[in-house]
């Protein structure tokens, strides 16, 4: 090569050739120091360690974690000589390393995401009841998985579930992620909810469910989502900013659907406290139809006491006037012709006299 | 739509209608005996097609490889 005098350029080409070709990629562990974002677009920063420092280089949408100096990182990246003869990594990829680091990163982007908005109550939409097509975004090799399945089967019968299968873990696990949201949410038909579960593991494990354009697209959902990531004590960002958070992939599907021995009582209980209902309604108006017929005869009762107290009355009445009262009292009834020599007839309260008149005189 | 053609979450929802008719004031006691039946058979429906009812559960066949947009 020496005796081949090249130009700068093609010496800085022919340099990124060999690096390509060398080290297409290459990951790179150290701390982050002078992080910066340049118009909106640009993010540049050092990595560095006890003895070395290196420049990095990346685009403002390949970077989805939230970054800040002193974080320890892990950059999947490019090494490449610029124009300018600066030796950059072009990175790809970027993820916390270490228990702090993960924290960090995870608390930095956790308060973006909440200054926006994103996790605020407003936003959550109610999840179906009883949804009757659902789907589901999970690997489908995993023992969640199993679980979930095993548990909707048992509590409940009749529902369509479509499951998209993709990692849940490692660097394209978002990605692959964000495409099966995609792809539920441009289906003709949208299933009622987006269940996205994946079991328990550790925070580096988890690391794809804290994914900024994971979580943005999950926000963003069509669909109504329910997430369950590991184990109860395990929060990402992912389950944050969904419409419902479960604990665990079996209580995603316990929150999904309803257990159906418990909605067969419920419906015979139902069905039963009607049936409570009708005879209490019956009692109730037999009750009152006997309290109206009872008040029914009251009043013809009344109406016919009236009534003997008037017979009575009348009956007094006519006593006083009778004859035979008269006739008891000492006085006659004298019947026939009032003269002399004619014969009447006397009768008294116990004898008929005949007599014959004798003397008529005027009184 | 006949009987036999109504899912679960629509004969679950018509129980409940039946359930509030009985305290609304829409309540009639001559209404009431067959509202009541057709409750119990709704109740016995829900119970057989909920213990005879499978889940469909299909994995989509599309891959999700490569990067998002």
């Amino acid at each position: 090569m020496e005796n081949v005098p090249l130009s700068v350029s093609d010496f800085v080409a022919l340099t990124n050739q060999t690096l390509e070709y060398a080290y297409p990629v290459v990951a790179v562990v150290g701390e982050v120091t002078e992080f910066k974002v340049s118009q909106g677009k640009w993010v540049s920063f050092k990595l560095k360690d006890a003895g070395a420092v290196i420049n990095c280089f990346m685009a403002v949408y390949q970077l989805r974690i939230a970054i800040e100096d002193g974080m320890k990182v892990l950059v999947t990246a490019a090494p490449r000589l610029n124009v300018r003869g600066y030796f950059n990594l072009n990175v790809r990829a970027i993820k916390p390393v270490g228990e702090g680091s993960i924290k960090k990163g995870f608390e930095l982007l956790k308060a973006k995401l909440e200054a926006e908005g994103l996790f605020s109550p407003e936003r959550k939409r109610a999840l179906p009841r009883v949804p009757a097509y659902v789907g589901v975004v999970t690997s489908t090799e995993s023992a969640a998985y199993a679980d979930f399945c095993k548990i909707i089967n048992e509590r409940w019968g009749g529902l369509a579930v479509e499951v998209a299968h993709t990692q849940v873990q490692g660097e394209p696990a978002a990605d692959q992620m964000i495409r099966a949201i995609r792809y539920f949410n441009n289906l003709e038909t949208l299933p009622e909810v987006l269940i996205i579960i994946r079991g328990g593991g550790s925070a580096e494990d988890l690391q794809s469910f804290n994914d900024e354009l994971l979580a943005r697209e999950i926000a963003g959902s069509r669909i109504p989502t329910l997430v369950g990531v590991g184990h109860e004590i395990d929060h990402t960002l992912a389950d944050m900013v969904a419409d419902k958070r479960a604990a665990t992939p079996t209580n995603a599907a316990e929150i999904l659907v309803p257990d159906k021995r418990e909605v067969i009582r419920h419906a015979r209980q139902q069905a039963t406290s009607l049936g409570y209902q009708l005879t209490q309604a019956i009692d109730q108006f037999s009750a009152r139809t006997k309290e109206q017929l009872e008040a029914a005869f009251r009043r013809i009762q009344e109406r016919l006491d009236d009534t003997f107290d008037r017979l009575g009355t009348l009956r007094v009445a006519i006593a006083q006037v009778n004859p035979d009262n008269v006739l008891r009292r000492g006085y006659a009834l004298l019947r026939g012709s009032q003269e002399v020599g004619k014969n009447l007839e006397i009768e008294t309260y116990d004898k008929t006299i005949t007599a014959e008149v004798k003397n008529v005189r005027a009184r | 739509m006949s009987e036999q053609d109504k899912t679960v979450q629509e004969k679950l929802s018509e129980l409940s209608e039946l359930v509030a008719w009985f305290q609304s004031a829409a309540f009639k006691l001559e209404d009431a005996l067959e509202t009541f039946k057709k409750a119990e058979k709704l109740a016995e429906e829900i119970e057989k097609d909920l213990t005879k009812l499978k889940n469909d559960i299909k994995v989509v066949k599309k891959r999700f490889d490569g990067e998002a947009e």
